[in-house]
């Protein structure tokens, strides 16, 4: 009952308030504890000690967000200097902007990593929608089977997967491409999407495709105009991770891309070999900028279904 | 049990149907039940969880085949034909409302999938949920709506088809007592109303009694009874539905020439039961409604017995009876009758009771 004398972080009125509840008869004692005159100036000042503390707390946690964004910060900030210098900056200016937007050789990776991304994001969509309905509604040993070995993409080291890859189109005499490169991300991709959707399969209510059955829809009907619009949060919300990770993705398009165009994270990595161009610093900017937007978008669609929160969706809850 | 034609052609027909599942034991979930559901009929499928009511209705809505037997729709035989060839709606126990359309899309649903016209699906889903008393929330989305209100789109989602039969899975288990049975009187009206036949599972007794035509006694995938509700509940055939229905007194002992020696000891008189041998075991079955315990009338049947316990429920008073040791009659009593506590029966009083001959039943 002496809380009063080791000052919790919460303050004595907190205290208080604990401990008389279930002893009413040490209430007051408490309150008043202990009974000197100088206890509520000591009491004072350890609460003013309570409330600096959250101070450390604060620092702490600015000082964890500045060494996460700085470097990107400098990214940002080098990419609108007048200058070719990295370490100085001199005036703001969209030189690299421009720069950017005629190095054809840029311009196509980006083309390419959009392409890729929209086909993996649709073709895995396709694939992995039909997959996580399978699973869910096979009720046979080789579906659990599967459901295990879909999982496996997931944990196997992405380099393992992306030498794999191109050891197969290799020993297949299939010539790298952007078309390759398509194949292995829609590969990659299926998992996350097959993971995201099966749970909420798995939530929905059975009766509800049988309800639409009972009133005429064929199977396949039913399916497209009671089941999928069920599923839709979801499979956008998948959408827009997967679009997210296949354009950010360098290792599995490292090993699968042909020569020219290659992927924007590949021609960054390659572009960076033979020094840093600023130019670089430009794209860097616009593809946080599009991240950025993804997210938000990715936040935003459960609410335009009446839904609040947003990354319960990514997290397939 | 042998279906009474009621209807030249009935509604539903089912033929000897059984359902087994191979991979549990080979145990019947439906066991040759034959049952005929006449047109306009409200039909009950009754009995604890388990017995098979509920396969038996996905059977006539096509998402249960049968193993054996037929089941016949107004004469068709439709055994095989998936839900979306039959001409029968169902509601479901959860309603399964299609939440990303609105009620007067969920209503429209069957209809456009039929392609029937626009104006005239307009106007049947707009008279449809005004029969429900709904249509002032045509616009709104089911999961704004209360259970009663979801509850009410189900059944206009399936009514507005006009369905040959409508099924309804225990649709009334998810509402409150009070709510219920405020729904049991507006679905009896309804389906006046409509016309249309109704097979409605439940578990619930007190609203099979109130709301059907005639009522299916199941127990253990198959049929124990089937009649009127005052058929099961005043002649029940089984010492299933006699104790399934209401409470009953089932008291063991042996038939002996127009009598019943309970195994207790005391000996009561029965009249004289053609159908049965001497020394044949039976269940004597009295409700406890029809024991009297005062003001005996000369041609009862009458036993003694000690008042064990009292029990007081607002407008009746239990008395539990122990006429001989290990045999314990319940007596309901309504309190007109002693309406004050003291003039109510006590424990360890001496008492003696009695029925009328045709309200003790002697069941198998």
């Amino acid at each position: 009952m002496n809380n009063g004398n080791t000052a919790s972080t919460t303050g004595a009125r907190n205290t208080a308030t604990t401990t008389d509840a279930p002893s009413t008869a040490h209430a007051p004692s408490t309150a008043h504890a202990p009974g000197t005159p100088g206890a509520p100036r000591k009491q004072r000042r350890r609460r003013r000690a309570a409330e600096r503390r959250p101070r450390f707390a604060i620092a702490v946690t600015a000082l964890f967000f500045a060494l996460l964004y700085l470097p990107v910060g400098v990214v940002v900030l080098f990419s609108f200097n007048s200058q070719k210098s990295l370490t100085v900056f001199e005036d703001v200016s969209l030189r690299w902007y421009t720069a950017f937007l005629h190095d054809d050789v840029i311009l196509d990776s980006l083309g390419m990593s959009l392409r890729v991304s929209l086909v993996a994001m649709a073709g895995s969509l396709v694939l992995g929608v039909a997959l996580a309905l399978g699973l869910v509604r096979s009720r046979s040993r080789l579906g659990s089977f599967a459901g295990l070995v879909m999982l496996v993409p997931l944990i196997t080291p992405e380099i393992v997967t992306g030498v794999a890859a191109m050891l197969l189109f290799k020993g297949l005499g299939i010539t790298l491409s952007t078309t390759t490169v398509m194949l292995a991300e829609i590969t990659f991709s299926i998992s996350y999407v097959t993971v995201i959707l099966r749970s909420r399969i798995a939530a929905l209510n059975p009766e509800v495709e049988e309800a639409a059955m009972d009133l005429g829809a064929t199977r396949r009907q039913a399916l497209r105009l009671v089941t999928l619009p069920a599923l839709l949060p979801s499979i956008l919300a998948s959408a827009v991770l997967i679009f997210a990770l296949v354009f950010d993705d360098f290792v599995l398009a490292y090993f699968t891309t042909g020569v020219d165009p290659q992927p924007l994270s590949v021609r960054i990595y390659s572009a960076i070999r033979f020094g840093v161009q600023p130019t670089i610093n430009a794209v860097g900017t616009l593809m946080l900028a599009g991240s950025v937007g993804l997210i938000v978008l990715a936040l935003a669609i459960p609410r335009l279904f009446g839904r609040r929160g947003g990354l319960d969706l990514l997290s397939g809850k | 049990m042998h279906p009474t034609p009621v209807h030249p052609t009935p509604a539903v027909r089912l033929d000897h149907v059984s359902k087994r599942y191979p991979a549990a034991d080979d145990t019947y979930a439906v066991h040759d039940v034959a049952l005929d559901i006449a047109q306009g009929e409200f039909f009950s499928l009754l009995g604890p969880s388990g017995c098979g009511k509920t396969t038996l209705l996905r059977m006539i809505g096509g998402f249960t085949d049968p193993t054996e037997g037929s089941v016949l729709l107004d004469g068709q035989d439709v055994t095989g034909l998936p839900p979306n060839k039959r001409n029968v709606n169902t509601v479901f126990q959860s309603y399964a409302l299609f939440d990303h359309l609105s009620l007067a899309d969920n209503v429209a649903f069957g209809l456009k999938r039929k392609g029937v016209p626009r104006a005239e699906i307009r106007e049947r889903v707009t008279g449809m949920l005004d029969l429900v008393q709904l249509g002032h929330l045509a616009g709104r989305k089911p999961a704004t709506l209360s259970g009663g209100q979801r509850q009410r789109v189900a059944l206009a989602r399936a009514l507005v088809n006009r369905p040959q039969v409508l099924l309804l899975d225990e649709p009334l288990a998810a509402l409150d007592l009070k709510l219920r049975r405020h729904m049991q009187v507006e679905l009896k009206q309804i389906q006046r109303e409509v016309g249309i036949t109704f097979v409605f599972v439940t578990h619930d007794q007190d609203e099979a009694l109130t709301m059907s035509d005639r009522i299916a006694v199941m127990n253990d995938g198959h049929v124990e009874q089937c009649g009127t509700p005052e058929d099961v509940y005043e002649r029940p055939s089984s010492s299933f539905t006699a104790s399934f229905m209401g409470t009953s007194n089932l008291v063991p002992g042996t038939y002996r020439s127009g009598r019943v020696v309970l195994d207790a000891g005391p000996e009561l008189p029965v009249g004289n039961r053609p159908a049965l041998t001497d020394g044949s075991r039976v269940n004597l079955s009295i409700r406890p409604e029809k024991i009297w315990l005062s003001d005996l009338e000369p041609d009862m049947a009458r036993v003694g017995g000690v008042v064990r316990e009292t029990v007081y429920c607002g407008p009746t008073t239990t008395y539990l009876i122990e006429l001989a040791p290990g045999v314990t009659v319940s007596v309901l009593e309504q309190n007109t009758v002693r309406s004050r506590m003291e003039d109510r029966w006590s424990g360890g009083e001496q008492v003696e009771i009695g029925w009328k001959p045709e309200h003790c039943l002697v069941l198998h």
